[in-house]
């Protein structure tokens, strides 16, 4: 590992023992993580009879063909596509309601609000998982099966107790005043949201919206269950056929892999702060 | 006018079956062949359907076979299902058509089906109503590499009856051969033994009996028996390193690659074996040797009984009335003449056999023909939830978590809440 | 804030409260509680979801499910996921917090890529894994090879394909936790610690009475998101085994996709559903009664 070096703690004790153990410990641990995931990039560039001799080290011969025999299908960009469609859906429809709701829960002091959002909060206590069977005969019935909407309104739905929690947690912090002199000065409530509220919450709608995103763009249950035809389905149900497919062709498989786990790293990378303050968020107040 | 216009252009169109009518229909078709050569050949005939029904568009969708089985029920609950689905019969076609999935096609097919073999319409014929035609039948019997039992002294022709298995086996591993690959993780591969067991131990009669629930069911002692004696074979540890993590196309592969000497195939492994291998030419004809299910001595079933399935094409509700004329156009004997002469089935139209290519498929349609009880795999026969049960025990049993007893009773149970 | 609590004019507060409130309602009810609901008066049916459910049986879908061999099987295997959440995750995850939550070159760089594998789905991890354990040409029959020994098929064995799993889920989540526990450590009152130091106190000693009592709220959050993630665990295992070999490694969610969904019996499926959400809803009343009373 070629980062041995700048990962060394230099704390106060300079090369004590115990930095050294640090050391160390840090590096079996980078090792742990990033050999499947370097082994899955590398393996994707080699043959099948090269992965089996050589998995861990650079191919001997790159094996170019398997990724872009990939990124040439259309099979690999319609999974894309709908991955998006989907997690973009979910985004914007989860951002717009809660957002609406969340307001509400901030601002407008109703009788039972205290109520209502114990209600919404429910949503934090179990997985979609458990209902799965009812929720499927209900899109059913509403006609959405082997729909974007029979898999967006459930992810939705599920989304939306931890969305609200943050974005009225956010809400509050907003400066009071100006939500009164704005009311004085006849401002409607619907218009402060509109042109106050949401402009001043980009950084929760960012963080929200990151997070709605990466589940839905991760999401294997509801979509296996909701989907039916191939033409809708989302890259985690694509991988798993595409793998069910060439079971024992790994070389292609691991490229299949490491095309589809490259947004989300990208994106994690360009959006590592709210991801990270996103996923983390439950830790500010528990 | 238009009313009446529209009604006798569809008339007509009937009538002519030529398709005039403007409006595009598009015929959806999920299948399960996992042969890339044949799948080629399936298309080559949705194209030719095509041509001769302009404004007929066949969509091909394909679902690996495992994946189907657990997508299936709720594949068809959508309202924009597949208009043709497969299917192996059974009770879990019953349960589809109590469940008012499929569409009454007797009427369309009543002048077709006289080509076909009458039993295997009798497959998808249920209350008197034909929801389906099928298309191949198949034998479920050990195929054998010959090159690598004579490495251990054995002779393919000579393994008859249950002993002579386990006795190959033993001197296969003794000759550091793996006797047999299985693809334990797909479950089904498994209760093939324990199902054959119990045909070729209580016959039909001992089947019938069961599901009268006569004896305790499948606690009799047929079914006991049939646990004992795959537990014979399971001790002596038949399967390849790993078998139960191995699917079926695996499975099949490892047996292609020929690091086992048999595997308890359904005939149309026969081609599977190829396209599966590692180098995608697998084990050729002169060193492949299909072992019928051994006999077990004293036992009730004729040797000549056997297990294996009949599978079609289900046309779903509402689906239109193209999609059984493809189904049709798909069961026409040119078509199963070309698939029977490919070697990747034995065909259901009356004669097409003649057509198949091989020698070791011709003697699994004979085998068939002979036969004078064929019985539909089990995990389909008992309908959707028992014959899942009986893949789940069965497996188990070969995993040495469950005993001969255990599976006889978790069957039993099954069967008994009934559903 | 006074001034507007009790108005209804020109600002249409209620205009606001009918437009906002509604949509996140609706959906919320439809497909969350609704369907939790639903599920309890299904479960006391045979029923194929075809129509309506007809075939009462009350509790004995319950009764099926209580003496389900894989049942039990999923449920400890779920309690074995809580245990390796604890026992081996948590204190790796707090320990490398601690290292890095310092900062020196390469600590941010290490926290993002421990942090990595948290956000890749699971389909894709299992996938990777299930890569990682082939006894043919994976990584682990690789390093066999160089000594010589034929691999294990990890995940095709009922005793170790767990284990195996339990070993992905340490993989993939531990990094969570590692950020949870540096989120806390930065918003740390720094001049205790400079304090403490100046007075004598060794670096353990800091650590074992000033750094770890200022993270329990933060440990007890990640015993929480531990033991839900566990209850729900599905999409891992479905790449690496199905649930099998012979239906050793399901969890509660994978037995009631297995055994539930894929055979359509919905009755069956639904008291599985039933039996978890009173599991994870006993859990989360509990530990907030029992465990964070006394914030």
């Amino acid at each position: 590992m070629s980062e041995d070096n700048a990962t060394v703690p230099f704390s106060e004790d300079g090369w004590s023992p115990a930095a050294f153990a640090k050391a160390a410990f840090l590096g079996i641990v980078l090792i742990f993580v990033v050999t499947p995931l370097i082994a899955t990039l590398l393996g994707g560039l080699k043959s099948l009879g090269e992965l089996r001799t050589n998995p861990f080290g650079l191919p001997q011969v790159w094996e170019w063909e398997n990724y872009a025999g990939i990124l040439g299908s259309k099979r690999y960009w319609q999974l894309l596509f709908n991955s998006l469609v989907i997690a973009s859906l979910t985004v914007v429809i989860t951002l717009l309601v809660a957002s609406m709701a969340a307001f509400a829960f901030a601002h407008l002091h109703f009788f039972g609000s205290r109520m209502l959002l114990n209600y919404l909060t429910m949503g934090l206590l179990f997985p979609a998982a458990t209902a799965i069977l009812p929720m499927f005969i209900k899109v059913r019935d509403l006609g959405l099966l082997d729909s974007y909407f029979g898999v967006v309104l459930p992810q939705v739905a599920f989304a939306l107790a931890m969305s609200i929690l943050l974005m009225r947690r956010f809400f509050k912090d907003l400066p009071g005043e100006l939500l009164e002199a704005a009311l004085v000065d006849g401002c409607s409530y619907i218009n402060f949201f509109r042109y106050v509220t949401l402009p001043l919450s980009r950084p929760i709608l960012a963080t929200v919206g990151t997070i709605t995103f990466v589940h839905s763009w991760n999401a294997y249950l509801v979509p296996l269950v909701m989907l039916n035809s191939d033409s809708l389905y989302p890259w985690p149900l694509g991988i798993m056929v595409y793998q069910g497919e060439y079971s024992t062709e790994w070389h292609l498989i691991l490229a299949f892999i490491t095309l589809t786990i490259l947004p989300t790293i990208l994106l994690f990378f360009f959006a590592q702060k709210h991801i990270i303050a996103g996923l983390t968020a439950g830790s500010v107040k528990g | 006018m238009g009313l009446f216009m529209r009604g006798f252009l569809a008339a007509a169109a009937l009538a002519l079956s030529t398709g005039l009518a403007a409006a595009q229909v598009t015929v959806k078709w999920l299948h399960i062949e996992a042969n890339p050569a044949q799948v080629k050949i399936w298309e080559e005939v949705a194209r030719d359907f095509e041509s001769k029904n302009p404004g007929v568009k066949v969509d091909m969708q394909y679902l690996e076979n495992e994946a189907y089985k657990a997508k299936a029920p709720t594949l068809l609950q959508s309202r924009d299902r597949p208009h043709i689905i497969y299917s192996w019969a059974g009770g879990v076609l019953k349960a589809q058509v109590e469940a008012g999935v499929l569409e009454d096609i007797t009427a369309q097919v009543q002048n077709f089906k006289a080509s076909l073999s009458p039993s295997a319409v009798a497959s998808f014929t249920i209350g008197g109503k034909i929801y389906g035609l099928p298309h191949t039948v198949s034998q479920v019997g050990f195929m054998a590499n010959k090159e690598l039992l004579a490495k251990a002294g054995l002779d393919a022709a000579k393994i008859l009856t249950w002993d002579d298995l386990l006795d190959a086996t033993k001197k296969l591993k003794a000759a550091g051969i793996t006797p047999i690959a299985v693809g334990g993780a797909d479950k089904w591969p498994v209760h093939f033994y324990w199902t054959h067991l119990a045909g070729r131990i209580g016959g039909k009669a001992a089947f019938d009996a069961a599901l009268r629930g006569q004896d305790g069911g499948f606690e009799a002692d047929t079914f006991q028996k049939a646990g004992e004696l795959f537990k014979q074979l399971i001790d002596l540890q038949p399967f390849q390193n790993g078998f139960l993590g191995f699917k079926s196309q695996q499975a099949i592969g490892h047996f292609g690659d020929g690091k086992a000497a048999m595997i308890l195939a359904i005939s149309s492994f026969y081609h599977t074996q190829k396209v599966f291998a590692a180098d995608k030419v697998g084990i050729s004809d002169d060193k492949l040797a299909w072992i019928n299910f051994p006999v077990v001595p004293g036992g009730k079933g004729d040797a000549t009984d056997t297990l294996g399935g009949v599978n079609g094409w289900l046309i779903t509700k509402g689906a239109p009335k193209e999609a059984v004329n493809f189904v049709m156009h798909f069961i026409s004997p040119d078509v199963q003449k070309r698939l029977a002469g490919g070697n990747f089935l034995i065909p259901t139209v009356t004669g097409a056999e003649s057509g198949l290519g091989s020698a070791f498929m011709r003697n699994i349609a004979q085998n068939i023909a002979k036969s004078k009880y064929h019985q539909n795999f089990w995990d389909q026969d008992l309908g959707p939830s028992v014959g899942r049960v009986v893949n789940d025990a069965t497996a188990e049993l070969a995993g040495g978590t469950m005993t001969p007893r255990q599976v006889a009773k978790a069957i039993q149970d099954a069967f008994k809440q009934g559903n | 804030m006074t001034a507007l609590s009790l108005r209804s004019d020109g600002s249409g507060k209620l205009t606001t409260l009918v437009l906002f409130l509604p949509p996140a309602l609706m959906l919320f009810t439809l497909f969350v509680v609704l369907p939790i609901g639903e599920a309890a008066w299904y479960s006391g049916f045979n029923w194929n979801g075809f129509g309506v459910p007809v075939n009462w049986i009350g509790l004995d879908n319950y009764r099926f499910v209580f003496g389900h061999k894989a049942f039990a099987t999923a449920f400890k295997n779920n309690l074995l996921i809580i245990a390796v959440s604890l026992l081996v995750q948590l204190p790796l995850a707090l320990a490398l917090a601690i290292i890095l939550a310092d900062r020196f070159r390469g600590a941010v760089a290490l926290r993002m890529v421990f942090f990595l594998p948290y956000i890749l789905a699971e389909i894709a991890t299992g996938l990777i894994f299930s890569f990682v354990y082939d006894g043919d040409y994976g990584l682990l029959a690789a390093i066999y090879r160089v000594f010589g020994a034929e691999a294990p098929h990890l995940l095709a064995s009922s005793t170790t394909a767990f284990p195996a799993i339990l070993l992905v889920i340490v993989w993939k989540y531990f990094g969570f936790h590692m950020m949870l526990f540096i989120a806390a450590l930065q918003g740390m009152d720094r001049n205790m610690v400079e304090a403490a130091r100046i007075d004598g106190a060794t670096r353990w000693q800091v650590l074992r009475f000033i750094v770890i009592p200022t993270l329990y709220p933060t440990i007890r959050l990640s015993v929480f998101f531990a033991i839900v993630g566990s209850l729900q665990l599905f999409d891992l295992v479905m790449p690496l085994t199905r649930g099998g070999p012979a239906d050793s490694s399901h969890t509660m969610v994978s037995f009631l996709y297995n055994f539930g969904v894929t055979r359509m019996r919905v009755g069956f499926g639904s008291a599985v559903g039933v039996i978890l959400f009173v599991v994870c809803v006993t859990f989360a009343f509990g530990y907030k009664r029992w465990i964070m009373r006394d914030e």
